[in-house]
């Protein structure tokens, strides 16, 4: 494959409510990203955009962002599942040739919808939905309880991985305000409130509005955009089957397939020596772990040992410093390219060299997609 | 121009009909997905990945191809999922073509479907404007008074000025409508997997029913329906083994001209003739500049055009270049368009006679193998509409 | 800042499809029909048309019966379905429950035992609920068969 650059983002900050209205927001991340890159709409050949007509409350969702996006009178398109997928499609378009600049962002305003609620549209209409028992909460519990009966991983260790979390967030600038909090400790995650036992609410991440946009190129021109690009060198993408109760809860097949055809198009052998940061989407905390795992960071069951070395594990804070669906898969990427550019500024992980971004969509991360990131030269 | 070449090697449909009551929707994308691996003959393993659209509002379901991914060939596959409204079929045909020409992988099954019936359609197209216009009545601009004044009663609201506007350019008369319908709804008599199939409907019958919004009557509307279709993609060197003739893939475009129609907060339409279609127009020459032609009136072979309204389909052939402006209701009257004719247009019936929207936009590109042209490169052209049928096209050369 | 609420409603109705049809049917009998996979023998409970291993057709039905195993539970504090999700007074436990000769397991609530009490593995048998209706609603839960 060849090399597709990274060459600009901009992340909106995110808020509880961000008092913007979706235009408002997406031309702030998209004029951003342009002004970062120092591009002109002009230079861009095409646009694809990540929302959801049921987040938006709004059938064809990417409608009224034509104009706020500069799509318009370009070759615009809408992936509906998570950012990361959409620049999937993004690198797609790059690498056939055809376009020489493409504009990706994702956005959504979970003040305005109720996010859990309308999650329950993705079950299956015939049985699930009708019976109305799983949701986040409890399928984020299911996944706890086998993860932590399998291995034997005790739920202060889960709590730990949190407090880690939470605390990088707290350092990361463009984190969640209300989300950050540089004082917690083990004892705070395991007395909050049980939302669906094992599953603790300081290990499930507070929802925030937010847009997030990057622009790729293909090699040639990243390099005349920039001194500094991150390169995608590697990506792999995987769903699993629907039906929880087919599959093994405690480890994750979907990404174990992803992160192995992502690290062969990179020429990753050995992860745990060769990634240096890895910014995981994962539902809940114990989600981050599981998926971390079945990346090859670690040995299976072992994901706590990741506070002790090996692969930085969300250095940011991970979906810890605030979830905003569509557009978590690209703050993850934006994230990783922060690092290997060396503008992470208070969390960033020193030397990071590579680094791996996770995007995923459905319960208990169903369909996962992995890109292996490089940076330019560090 | 790519650097992989994409192919289709083959086509997948479910019976189209109003009501598919006896599958629910995983089931009836399954029976596409299983017509398009037999057509194409290959084992379901070597699809390497599933795109699926569909406009979510109709079933009230959210990525449907979560729960559906059994059924669609997906298991422990990669799946996207690209969705941009009434363009959708488009819209996935455009990204399977994306998704091979960039090498990342090779065959490629590109959905679409929309079982219509689970939901109600005109509430499920009017949600997009619903977020709009509700502050409407707040600031003393009532319902009554939007709708007579905005192009609001939905899609055949739409459509209906914009037939006004053509036929005011063009003179094109009810009549040259009317005969856009007859030869499609003769030509869905002909394929197997359509809805409305009327072989032997005339003029005069589409003339005899009531109007629904001048100059649109009922009979010239297209049905809703439930329906999928699956395209299969794959490299150029995989698809000369596996197909007889396979179907290369050299042009594609889609521009979003949304403000053409509708700006956030109702801040009101960017053009004041809907002909205009700045959006086809670019689009049209963004892909034939992929494909290499220069002159589409004597290159072009054979063109499915998305128009689920007569005039529409008018409008589009000459905005494509295929003829000149006004001249349209002209070619279809000399038979230039018909079944047999030079430029034949719309032999699968088009949109007027089977909508599924998700999937309406997918149509069908290996249709000219029944007629046996002899050129591998075989060239038509798809034309979709996002919204209200204003703006935003997508072409497939 | 100018907000409105509101409720935007549509109805849907939703095809099950022939092969859930039959389901739907067991459940007005009180019985539990499942289907096999015609390639890979796998036993689906609910019943489906394709067998996503081998992307073949599942066509031969077989009656369950009602018992069956916990593979995993949860205690929920929270009850979202598609108007809103909210707290609930009483916890409430849910579970996977694999009925015996099926390969795949239903979410359902687990009743009648105190959420301690508990554990993957153990036995249980449907409860129906007290109207019969022939959707999944009937099955009202799962309750511990005395003895693990």
């Amino acid at each position: 494959m060849e090399k597709v650059g990274i060459v600009g983002y901009y992340q909106v900050k995110p808020g509880l409510d961000t008092m913007m209205s979706p235009p408002d927001m997406i031309f702030t991340a998209v004029r951003g990203a342009l002004d970062s890159a120092g591009l002109k709409r002009k230079d861009l050949t095409t646009v694809i955009g990540c929302t959801n007509d049921y987040y938006d409350g709004k059938t064809i969702s990417n409608a009224y962002k034509v104009d706020a996006s500069g799509a318009y009178m370009k070759d615009e398109s809408k992936v509906e599942f998570d950012g990361a997928h959409a620049a999937l499609y993004g690198v797609f378009r790059v690498l056939s040739g055809n376009h020489k600049l493409a504009m990706i962002y994702g956005y959504s305003m979970p003040s305005c919808f109720p996010y859990e609620t309308v999650r329950v549209l993705e079950l299956d209409p015939t049985f699930d939905r009708t019976i109305s028992l799983l949701n986040s909460y409890t399928a984020g519990g299911m996944q706890m309880r086998a993860y932590m009966k399998k291995f034997n991983v005790s739920i202060e260790d889960i709590a730990k991985i949190a407090v880690n979390s939470i605390k990088n967030a707290a350092k990361n600038p463009s984190a969640l305000p209300e989300a950050q909090q540089s004082n917690i400790s083990v004892e705070d995650v395991l007395e909050s409130e049980i939302l669906s036992s094992p599953l603790r609410k300081l290990m499930y991440p507070m929802l925030c509005d937010g847009t997030a946009a990057i622009i790729l190129a293909p090699e040639k021109q990243s390099l005349k955009i920039t001194d500094n690009p991150v390169w995608i060198t590697g990506v792999g993408s995987c769903q699993d089957t629907y039906y929880l109760g087919e599959r093994d809860l405690s480890i994750s097949t979907s990404m174990e397939i992803a992160a192995k055809k992502a690290y062969k198009i990179a020429g990753i052998n050995d992860p745990k020596k060769e990634v240096d940061v890895a910014e995981i989407f994962g539902h809940t905390v114990c989600e981050d772990l599981i998926l971390a795992e079945a990346a090859g960071l670690c040995e299976q069951g072992n994901g706590t040992s990741l506070l002790d070395g090996g692969p930085a594990l969300n250095p940011s804070g991970g979906t810890m410093s605030g979830l905003t669906p569509c557009a978590c898969g690209l703050t993850r990427i934006i994230e990783a390219v922060k690092q290997l550019q060396g503008e992470a500024q208070d969390i960033q992980i020193s030397g990071a060299k590579k680094a791996i971004a996770t995007g995923q969509v459905g319960f208990c991360a169903q369909n996962n997609i992995l890109y292996v990131l490089e940076g330019g030269g560090n | 121009m790519s650097k992989v070449q994409p192919a289709i090697i083959s086509c997948g449909f479910s019976e189209h009909a109003s009501k598919r009551s006896d599958v629910n929707m995983a089931e009836l994308v399954y029976e596409a997905v299983e017509n398009s691996i037999q057509l194409a003959n290959i084992d379901w393993k070597d699809i390497d990945l599933i795109i699926n659209g569909n406009m979510p509002a109709f079933e009230g379901a959210n990525m449907p191809e979560l729960w559906m991914g059994d059924h669609i060939a997906a298991k422990n596959k990669p799946v996207l999922r690209v969705t941009t409204g009434g363009t959708t079929g488009g819209s996935v045909t455009i990204a399977g073509y994306y998704a091979v020409a960039s090498g990342l992988y090779d065959t490629v099954l590109a959905i679409g479907f929309e079982q219509q019936s689970c939901g109600d359609t005109a509430l499920g197209l009017a949600s997009v404007a619903i977020g709009e216009i509700v502050i409407y009545p707040d600031v003393g601009y009532d319902y009554g008074k939007m709708a007579s004044n905005m192009s609001a009663g939905a899609a055949i609201g739409v459509a209906a000025y914009q037939a006004m506007n053509y036929m005011r350019r063009s003179k094109a008369t009810e009549e040259d409508l009317a005969r856009v319908v007859v030869q499609n709804r003769r030509n869905a008599a002909k394929t197997w997997w359509t809805h409305l199939k009327m072989p032997t409907i005339t003029i005069e019958d589409v003339l005899d029913t009531p109007y629904l919004s001048y100059p649109l009557r009922f009979g010239m509307v297209c049905p809703a329906s439930d329906g999928a279709c699956a395209i299969l993609f794959t490299t150029e060197e995989k698809a000369r083994q596996i197909a007889d003739i396979p179907v290369y893939v050299n042009g594609v475009a889609s521009v979003a001209n949304e403000p053409a129609i509708l700006a956030p907060n109702m801040e009101g339409a960017g053009q004041v003739d809907p002909c205009e279609q700045l959006g086809a127009m670019k689009s049209a020459e963004l892909a034939y500049g992929q494909a290499g032609i220069s002159f589409p009136e004597k290159e072009i072979d054979y063109v499915e055009v998305y128009s689920p309204f007569p005039n529409q389909e008018l409008m589009w052939v000459e905005r494509l270049g295929l003829f000149e402006e006004n001249m349209a209701p002209e070619a279809y009257k000399n038979g230039l368009t018909a079944w047999d004719g030079e430029l034949p247009v719309n032999c699968s019936g088009g949109v007027n006679s089977t909508n599924a929207i998700g999937a309406s936009a997918m149509k069908d590109p290996l249709r000219p193998h029944c007629k046996s042209w002899e050129k591998l490169q075989i060239k038509y052209l798809k034309r979709s509409i996002r919204q209200w049928g204003m703006d935003g096209v997508a072409q497939l050369i | 800042m100018y907000v409105k609420t509101g409720i935007v409603a549509p109805e849907y109705n939703f095809w099950v499809g022939l092969v859930m049809d039959k389901f739907y049917d067991g459940l007005e009998n009180k019985k539990f029909i499942g289907n096999k996979c015609s390639k890979c023998g796998k036993v689906f409970l609910p019943p489906r048309k394709i067998c996503g291993d081998c992307f073949a057709k599942a066509e031969e039905f077989l009656d369950l019966p009602g018992t069956g195993v916990v593979k995993n539970f949860t205690i929920a504090n929270y009850n979202v379905n598609e108007r809103k999700a909210r707290k609930l007074k009483e916890p409430l436990n849910v579970g996977l429950v694999q009925i015996d000769g099926a390969d795949t397991a239903i979410i359902t609530k687990i009743l009648n035992i105190n959420p301690d009490e508990i554990k993957e593995g153990m036995r249980v048998k449907v409860v129906w609920a007290d109207k019969i209706k022939g959707t999944p609603k009937d099955i009202k839960g799962f309750e511990p068969i005395g003895g693990e």
